[in-house]
């Protein structure tokens, strides 16, 4: 099954978020900056805490035993990256990644060097 | 404090139920105040509205929830009164009725005189809930599935969306660990909540239930019911919602959810809560004969008035109003003026009648419950809410009570009727106290 392909107007999506983080996005869109793409998977992360914060969010940082993600989080945020990004990620695959690192990691190797 | 006291029994040696909390959020109000105020003064809570952008469609009344913004799938759209609180790890798996329901539990349970916290994991509270699911979430899901070839999901999609969204959603909200269950008799399942919440008090399997229903007011949820004309196409709110009027027409829609705090009566003793009413008896028969239409001589509804009698040791001539189910369709307010005229003689004392969906409207799975919380208000208040858009009386009714203004009378054993599709018809016995 092909991979979905990214909204054609995907401002949409990141409308709620702030402007840096739609900047990454286009940023992101235009050149493939991998980058940009950290931007927004932090972003993304913080919006989908079950428990609001505004503490920062680092690499270290286990989804669940740290920023208290329950399985549903973790599968809104899958979902809300492959809306974004026009990925498809397997359930094997999500059960690999824990920490906020390598949830970055993983998307940026989905994504390639240059995803045009 | 009250200084009523309610038994712990009731004649047969069964525990007693009782109501010690109630909130609202309704077409007419959204608390005891304002629910008060509306029904007292017979105000109705419809507005125009227009589906779609399209003048063409053929609704153009309901009875409208105010103070909440919830039309849009996305949680992060909605907008609820600020004196509730609802934490994102619950709002992402709410349809917007959930959020309805919310708002009128915290409400309840504060009237109760309940703290926060206080229904959570004592394995003695459990959560009826009434509710038909969202047709909106549903749509909007299946259609994203639909437009993916089957591909894609919201994580969501089940558990906002499905008939048992509003238990799942609450009872992990508010910790939950008695029992929880949900309810989907169409128009009697607010009613159905109610009874059997009183039934597992009754025997003992808790001492407390919260009991909920909810209804959105959406074109999904809507407009599927002007298919089989069953609502009203008139766009004067004034005259839309006319039960047991000649001229009536079909109900009007209507959104919102109520919640009841059911204890049993020593429970409620023993915190110092104040008893606002005793459900003294329930019941419930089925028709056996429609899909959707009323048995034409009411058989099922007479029936579930009659066992609720006998459950609560009434006898028919004892009960001082009856909240009719009185949805303003031709068929359904005839059955029921036929089925009370089976149980009450006409020839001897008769209850006061009235519709109040003449000023909601019918919110379909929570009419029971809302209207029962109507009672327990007015036996509170000291008043009868009368029928103010009745100006011709269907014959049928002749030789029933249905004043057209609030009458300042304190009903202290009430009737309340529903019944939904399928036949399913459901009573209780609200008995007053003090």
């Amino acid at each position: 099954m092909s991979p979905q392909q990214p909204d054609a107007n995907p401002s949409e999506k990141l409308s709620r978020y702030e402007p840096e983080v739609r900047e990454a996005y286009a940023r992101y869109r235009e050149t493939g900056d991998v980058d940009a793409v950290q931007i927004v998977i932090i972003a993304m992360v913080r919006e989908h805490l079950p428990k609001p914060s505004d503490a920062p969010i680092t690499d270290e940082q286990k989804l669940v035993e740290d920023l208290g993600y329950d399985s549903l989080a973790v599968a809104e945020v899958v979902f809300a990256i492959e809306d974004t990004f026009g990925l498809r990620i397997e359930t094997s695959e999500i059960m690999q990644i824990s920490t906020v690192g390598s949830l970055k990691e993983f998307i940026a190797k989905k994504l390639g060097p240059k995803n045009e | 404090m009250s200084e009523a006291r309610v038994m712990p029994t009731d004649k047969k040696g069964r525990r007693r139920v009782v109501i010690s909390g109630a909130g609202f959020i309704t077409p007419i109000g959204n608390d005891w105040a304002g629910v008060a105020s509306s029904l007292r003064e017979g105000r109705h809570g419809f507005e125009r509205v227009e589906f779609f952008g399209n003048p063409n469609v053929p609704v153009k009344v309901a009875g409208t929830v105010k103070d909440f913004v919830v039309e849009s799938m996305n949680w992060r759209d909605w907008k609820w009164p600020a004196r509730y609180e609802i934490a994102r790890e619950t709002l992402r798996g709410l349809a917007p009725h959930g959020v309805y329901a919310i708002c009128a539990i915290d409400q309840a349970a504060e009237h109760a005189g309940l703290a926060r916290g206080a229904l959570a994991n004592d394995d003695a509270t459990g959560l009826y809930c009434a509710s038909a699911g969202s047709a909106m979430m549903l749509h909007g899901h299946l259609g994203q599935m639909d437009r993916t070839r089957g591909e894609r999901g919201n994580p969501m999609g089940v558990v906002s969306s499905i008939s048992g969204t509003l238990n799942f959603n609450l009872a992990a909200h508010y910790k939950i660990t008695g029992s929880v269950c949900g309810f989907v008799s169409a128009c009697a399942s607010g009613s159905h909540a109610l009874g059997y919440a009183c039934d597992d008090i009754r025997l003992g399997r808790l001492n407390r239930a919260v009991v909920v229903a909810g209804e959105e007011l959406n074109a999904e949820t809507l407009l599927p019911f002007a298919a089989m004309r069953a609502l009203s196409p008139q766009s004067d709110p004034n005259v839309a919602s006319r039960p047991f009027d000649t001229a009536r027409d079909g109900f009007v829609g209507a959104g919102g959810a109520v919640a009841l705090i059911l204890e049993d009566a020593e429970t409620a003793a023993a915190r110092g809560a104040r008893a606002l009413a005793e459900i003294a008896g329930w019941g419930q028969a089925a028709d056996g004969h429609s899909v959707a239409m009323s048995h034409p001589e009411g058989r099922g509804l007479a029936n579930a008035m009659k066992r609720a009698l006998s459950d609560a040791g009434a006898d028919a001539g004892e009960i001082d109003y009856i909240n009719a189910h009185g949805t303003s369709t031709p068929v359904g307010d005839r059955a029921e003026a036929l089925a009370i005229k089976t149980v009450f003689d006409t020839n001897k004392k008769q209850p006061r009648i009235s519709s109040t969906k003449a000023l909601t409207g019918h919110p379909l799975s929570l009419a029971g419950a809302m209207e029962t919380a109507f009672c327990v208000l007015a036996m509170n208040e000291g008043f009868i809410p009368g029928n103010p858009h009745l100006v011709n009386t269907d014959p049928v009714c002749e030789g029933l009570d249905l004043p057209r203004e609030t009458l300042n009378e304190r009903p202290r054993l009430v009737l309340n009727n529903s019944s939904g599709f399928g036949g399913s018809n459901v009573c209780h016995v609200l008995r007053a106290v003090g």
